[in-house]
């Protein structure tokens, strides 16, 4: 029964990342993109790791509409509809790929794995939110800020405004000078 | 075909209608709204939900191709309506659902049925319209620019926008035939993503000599005929309530925009005047009163003075003087005052009582003027505040024949 | 104590799930007949049911050049959003599935809402349903993270992810007493992610029905089921999350888990009538500025409350 799932879910999650670049359209690719993070995640979830599995799924929902969003917003021919060839160096890229492909299948299939010690937790999920609050504590909180001043470096990169040209050269105009009207406090 | 046959029955107990609004027919559009409110039917939003096409009043040669394309858009079972008077609506319908119920559905044959147009007023198919050729694309490898894509389109051009992207140019025109939209308006709109970057407004199909409902007394008045101040005050505020139901229910306010709807057939069909006042006072002050509405509509489609002025603008649109939250306030304000008239039988005083987009004495009928500020405000607004606009001025084209003396057409 | 049933049940849940959404149903054609002035009859509450078959027998249709694989797919994957989500909800002391992180698993599932009416907007290659799939993105950006927090403030509440032992933790104090805006902003963000009512801006009339505008027949009816199966699924959620589950004398469990779950469906379907619609580039930011401050701050709130009693009060 158990490998009946494995079977199904791995060759689809292979099936489905390939079809990404085999797809014309931006839209289809993305979401091919999204079935292989979809069966990866299934594949957690049968490994016993029931939080992570449903949280890849949750996660990775949600980024690839927004990725579709981006897609479709920056390429031309989103929709595929005009046959055009979208794959670049194409000899260097297959070179480099298998390259690839084979050290690290050389490396799995050759790395003497260590045998288990212990059994797995009765509880994967409090035993992972114990490992997060105590010894991984530092790891969190590194991550953490790491990822909030990505997003935040990221924003005040993009934007060509700045708090000037919202607020008046005085820093006093209410409400802000924005091409589109917010909601809060108007 | 016989289970086909049994829900095809069953379906035609509650047909959806989709209702044409032609310029000249809007006696017969609020006598065919109040029927459907009456039956329970809900009226379609779009052809794809359609059983019955219901074309309200006559259609002229300019605006019958939009009414064929959004037929071919109706999927089967369906029945077409061509009402031209507000008398024959419950018998049309009436017809229209024994003809659905007999349970015969015609369907399309299978070649005809592939391609079946989009929903934005039938002037246009899907999202295709009129695009124009892609300019330079110097990284894909094609010489050729007479490629052929699917349906004959071609590639949408790019263009600027507020934010600096570059996104597809979509020409989008909207009407003639949109549910919750001024008979007879089309308005094509170029937008990128859902923000319009460029608008321009016309109106098709209006016929010669035909007046409009809502400034009837006025006509009639100018004419030398007695009309009473009870009566125009009546016509005045069915005809705020008309807009002001179109308006709050493409703000989405169902309820409200019933409850409008309501109290402009009871105002028409002659409620007497103390508890149709006080119900429309209520209305106009529940309306004026919703923050949400207001927040969501404040800062939209701002009409300074003075550019109305230039352009001509009379009326609540311009006594309103601001943005969308203005001018609907300033229709509740009006309704309220108007409610103190319902019954009074002295004479018609244009000057006193203006007609209710404006005075008809000016160089141009009160629309025309509303046409004519309409690209420059919709210019650069997303597309719900684009509709909001338009339902905020609700310019009414059937006033621009009757005021047109040298006989030629907008 | 909340049993798992065995496997056959989780066919169960999709038809107990129709059974309520029709419920629902019935009770907005009530309150339609009650705004349209309409006198109240049998009638009224058979004909709305005349949908069903309306929309079977009509024809479906296509536009030009069409992406169908992914609308069909689009479609589809909204009432099955839906049904999945509900797999996890206790019916009084039985739930189809027991699964230790129930909570997590009902906000991936309702998630692929969004995967699924994007590509219902994408598909038909026509401008308004593209402009509708896209409003669901924006408005999923405002209420997903609230939605998180509040289910995060029930779960830390109880002290499990697992929906069923969430149920079993208000024995003495439901979580909807001592936990108000975190049940305030759940309701907000099931319309939000059935988009009905004030949150219905995808499939609004301004649109001609946004995402429902190229569809007829089947398809149709696929999409508006799969909205109030949504609403119904939200619905049912919100009993074992802070309604107590199956508690409460006299009756059985099952049937209080049945009554509660009626009465937060017919809140919702009176609530939808009697707000204006919101649109997205107005709530977007009051939902990053205002309300997932709040969120944040109620799960503060229940994080200290149960530090400090080592447990639940």
């Amino acid at each position: 029964m158990t490998s009946v799932v494995f079977w199904v879910l791995a060759p689809l999650a292979v099936a489905s990342g390939v079809m990404v670049f085999r797809f014309n359209s931006m839209a289809r690719a993305t979401f091919a993109l999204l079935i292989s993070f979809l069966a990866a995640g299934g594949l957690l979830i049968w490994l016993g790791l029931a939080y992570l599995g449903t949280v890849v799924i949750l996660m990775m929902v949600m980024e690839m509409v927004i990725m579709a969003v981006f897609m479709i917003a920056y390429m031309m021919n989103p929709a595929g509809l005009m046959p055009m060839s979208m794959v670049h160096n194409r000899r260097g890229s297959l070179a480099i790929s298998v390259a690839a492909f084979a050290l690290l299948a050389a490396g799995i299939v050759v790395t003497p794995w260590p045998h288990r010690m212990g059994a797995p937790p009765r509880d994967a999920t409090f035993a992972l939110g114990a490992a997060l609050m105590g010894p991984q504590m530092l790891t969190m909180i590194t991550l953490g800020f790491t990822l909030f001043a990505t997003m935040v470096g990221a924003v005040v990169l993009a934007t060509h405004r700045g708090r000037y040209d919202r607020f008046g050269d005085d820093l006093k105009r209410r409400p802000p000078a924005d091409p589109a009207r917010g909601g809060v406090g108007q | 075909m016989g289970v086909t046959g049994l829900l095809v029955r069953a379906g035609a107990m509650r047909p959806h209608v989709l209702v044409a609004a032609m310029p000249g027919g809007a006696a017969v559009r609020l006598a065919a709204e109040a029927q459907l409110r009456r039956r329970g039917w809900p009226a379609a939003l779009s052809p794809a939900d359609a059983d019955v096409l219901l074309v309200a009043g006559a259609a002229a040669a300019d605006i019958a191709a939009a009414v064929e394309t959004t037929w071919a858009a109706v999927p089967a079972p369906r029945v077409r309506a061509l009402v031209a008077s507000p008398g024959e609506v419950a018998a049309a319908l009436d017809a229209a659902q024994a003809e659905l119920a007999a349970g015969a559905p015609r369907w399309l044959p299978a070649g005809d049925a592939a391609v079946l147009p989009g929903a934005n007023g039938g002037a246009a198919s899907g999202a295709g319209g009129s695009h124009e050729a892609h300019g330079t694309g110097s990284h894909h490898d094609m010489g050729d620019m007479d490629m052929e894509m699917p349906g004959g389109l071609s590639m949408a051009e790019r263009g600027e926008d507020r934010d600096g992207l570059k996104l597809d140019r979509l020409h989008v025109p909207l009407g003639p035939v949109l549910p919750d939209w001024s008979a007879g308006l089309v308005v094509r709109l170029v937008l990128q993503g859902d923000v319009v970057q460029h608008a321009e407004a016309a109106a098709v199909g209006l016929m010669e000599g035909a007046g409009s409902f809502w400034t009837e007394p006025w006509r009639r008045a100018a004419a030398g005929e007695p009309v009473t101040t009870g009566v125009a005050a009546r016509r005045r505020a069915a005809a705020h309530l008309d807009s002001l139901a179109r308006f709050l229910a493409l703000a989405g306010w169902d309820d409200a925009s019933t409850t409008a709807c309501e109290l402009r057939d009871d105002a028409l069909a002659g409620r007497p005047a103390p508890s149709l006042g006080l119900a429309v006072r209520r209305l106009a002050a529940r309306v004026a009163r919703s923050r949400v509405l207001a927040w969501s509509t404040r800062g939209a489609g701002t009409l300074p003075p003075d550019e109305a002025a230039a352009a001509g603008v009379t009326g609540p649109a311009r006594r309103a003087g601001g943005d969308v939250t203005a001018r609907y306030r300033c229709w509740c304000r009006e309704l309220s005052g108007l409610t103190a008239a319902f019954d009074d039988g002295s004479r018609l005083d244009p000057a006193v009582l203006e007609p209710p987009r404006g005075r008809l004495d000016g160089g141009q009928a009160p629309s025309a003027s509303l046409l004519a500020v309409l690209p420059r405000l919709l210019a650069g607004s997303e597309f719900a505040v684009a509709r909001l606009i338009v339902a905020s001025l609700d310019p009414d084209l059937d006033e621009l024949p009757a005021r047109v003396e040298t006989g030629h057409d907008h | 104590m909340i049993t798992s049933a065995p496997l056959w049940s989780v066919l169960v849940v999709p038809v107990l799930l129709a059974a309520f959404t029709a419920i629902g149903a019935l009770a907005d054609a009530l309150l339609a007949a009650r705004a349209d002035a309409r006198r109240l009859s049998m009638g009224v509450l058979v004909v709305p049911l005349a949908e069903v078959p309306r929309l079977l027998a009509a024809q479906r249709r296509t536009t030009l050049a069409p992406d169908s694989l992914v609308w069909r797919l689009g479609l589809a994957t909204v009432p099955v959003a839906g049904v999945l989500a509900a797999v996890v909800i206790p019916f009084g002391q039985v739930t189809a599935s027991r699964m230790s992180v129930g909570v997590v698993w009902f906000n991936a599932m309702e998630v692929l809402t969004w995967a699924g009416l994007w590509m219902a907007g994408w598909g038909p290659n026509a401008a308004l349903s593209l402009v509708g799939g896209y409003r669901f993105v924006a408005q999923g950006l405002a209420y997903e993270l609230p939605l998180m927090f509040a289910l995060i403030s029930a779960a830390a509440g109880a002290q499990s992810l697992d929906v069923a032992g969430i149920a079993e933790a208000q024995g003495r104090l439901w979580f909807v007493v001592w936990m108000p805006a975190a049940f305030a902003i759940y309701l907000a963000s099931v319309y939000a992610f059935s988009f009905l009512g004030p949150f219905g801006y995808p499939a609004g009339r301004d649109l001609a029905g946004g995402v429902l505008a190229e569809l007829s027949g089947p398809d149709r009816l696929v999409l508006q089921a799969g909205r109030w199966l949504l609403l119904t699924a939200g619905a049912a959620m919100a009993v074992p999350l802070f309604l107590g589950g199956g508690a409460g004398p006299l009756l059985p469990a099952w049937a209080w888990s049945a009554v509660k779950t009626v009465a937060v469906l017919l809140l919702l379907v009176w609530g939808r009538r009697r707000l204006p619609l919101i649109r997205a580039d107005r709530y977007a930011e009051l939902a990053w500025v205002v309300l997932i401050p709040l969120a944040i701050a109620q799960a503060l709130a229940v994080a200290l409350v149960v530090l400090m009693t080592g447990g639940t009060p």
